[in-house]
């Protein structure tokens, strides 16, 4: 019964209200300052010490972490503004009171692993639809209802989780690869080694946004961008706690990080045909951070499939799950295999090979 | 002078076909062309989207190959030459294949 799961919390509400005024202040991303929504007036957000924002944090298999926070409890905020209650459902860091709107930012003592630091919105809800349609837009043999879709789509502001890990790989590897043609073809082995060092691979922490989706919106992550955490910054948005412990962000990175070191393999061979890649691996100097990316994000389905498109906060680049026209993919795959069918008739008529 | 009908219908038959066949293909074009375009270079989103690319060589190329034999059937009237003739160019494809397939 959610009635009993529910607690008390403690938010960080006072740092949101105007001192001009006493209104709300949400953060603008055209200004980068907090923004009174009833008299204008901008306030700058004041967070600790800068220098400490893009620290990362040593893994340690054996220390024990602080517990995971609870995602499935519900938890109660009384607005210091109007008295009403405030309701944090799961993962949510950032809400509005839906009584009076006022922006409300759970504090970091109920935050479960503590966000240290993030990147604060640079693009608005007006650019990031903007390029969400320009993104519609470029789609190939994309259903011709998916802009009208997407238009209908709510775009939400979201300071979603991720990671960043840091590691170095001394590797041992041992490969096959093809050489020559017809008879000739012939397999070789191979062996050797190879050191990389891993630095800021970013994983998503949160299922809105994918692996994929990911490549496709951060092209470009700088840490020095990122500021320390402070509620001022997420005021208006919506906002995910992290909920994963260091060793379960690692296990969720795996698969990339052996997929990128199979290609680094394939790269240092520099031979084609390249297969049957093993390795081994001794991987050290483990680091991390947990930080918040803002993103904006179109939730839509269709032919009943749920699908988003999603909005880099930082820089506007756009990624998502799209639809196809199989009308469109058909005409396609017909003028395709009308040049392939035209270019054979006439080899085969003209008698060659 | 009057065309047999037989390399015409085949010709309709293989373009069915092939569409049919290839609408797959142009999927995995479309995500090859948008991952190149779209995704980080290096990144592990770019490099699973590319993996899978030689799909969309040997439809075309089958598609190719069975369409030099008709249009060699259109030139000579004779189907079973045509298809004697068309054994060295299997052998040459089926090479370029294995080596688009080991690159893949």
């Amino acid at each position: 019964m959610p009635g009993d799961s529910t607690e008390r919390v403690e938010a960080d509400q006072a740092a949101l209200s105007c001192a001009a005024c006493g209104g709300h202040c949400i953060f603008s991303p055209l200004k980068g300052q907090l923004e009174c929504t009833s008299c204008g007036t901008a306030h700058d957000v004041e967070p600790p010490e800068d220098a400490d924002a893009a620290r990362e944090f040593a893994y340690d298999p054996e220390a024990s972490e602080n517990d995971p926070p609870e995602l499935t409890r519900e938890r109660i905020y009384q607005c210091r503004n109007c008295g009403g209650a405030v309701l944090f459902v799961g993962a949510a860091l950032s809400e509005h009171c839906p009584y009076c709107n006022g922006p409300v930012v759970l504090g970091t003592g109920d935050a479960g692993y503590r966000t240290k630091a993030l990147i604060p919105f640079r693009a608005d809800h007006g650019f990031a639809r903007r390029q969400m349609r320009a993104w519609v837009g470029k789609r190939l043999a994309a259903p011709g209802s998916l802009p009208a879709l997407l238009e209908d789509a709510r775009l939400a502001g979201l300071y979603a989780p991720f990671w960043t890990f840091d590691s170095h790989e001394a590797l041992r590897y041992w490969a096959k690869y093809t050489t020559g043609t017809g008879d000739k073809r012939r397999t070789h082995k191979t062996s050797g080694a190879l050191q990389i060092a891993f630095d800021d691979l970013l994983m998503p922490a949160s299922p809105h946004v994918t692996p994929l989706i990911r490549d496709g919106i951060l092209h470009d992550f700088d840490p020095g961008s990122l500021r320390p955490f402070h509620a001022g910054y997420l005021a208006g948005f919506a906002a995910e706690r992290h909920h994963q412990s260091v060793a379960q962000g690692l296990a969720a990175n795996a698969p990339d990080k052996k997929l990128l070191i199979r290609n680094r393999i394939r790269h240092h061979i520099n031979k084609s045909g390249v297969h049957d890649i093993r390795y081994q691996t001794d991987t050290t100097g483990i680091h991390y951070r947990r930080i918040l990316l803002p993103v904006w994000i179109a939730h839509y389905s269709y032919d009943g499939k749920p699908m988003k498109v999603v909005v880099s906060g930082i820089d506007g680049r756009t990624f998502g799950e799209r639809p196809f026209s199989k009308w469109k993919l058909a005409a396609y795959a017909a003028g395709l295999s009308a040049m392939a069918i035209a270019l054979g008739l006439a080899w085969g008529a003209g008698g060659l090979l | 002078m009057f065309s047999p009908p037989g390399p015409l219908l085949a010709t309709l038959a293989l373009l069915v076909l092939s569409t049919a066949i290839g609408i797959r293909p142009v999927v995995k074009l479309i995500q090859v062309y948008e991952a190149r375009h779209e995704l980080r270079p290096g990144s592990a989103g770019r490099i699973r989207s590319l993996a899978g690319w030689a799909v969309i060589a040997f439809w075309l190329m089958a598609t190719w190959f069975f369409a030099t034999i008709i249009g060699d059937w259109h030139v000579t009237g004779d189907l079973a030459g045509a298809i004697d003739r068309s054994w060295l160019r299997l052998r040459i494809l089926l090479e370029i294949a294995a080596a688009l397939g080991d690159n893949d």
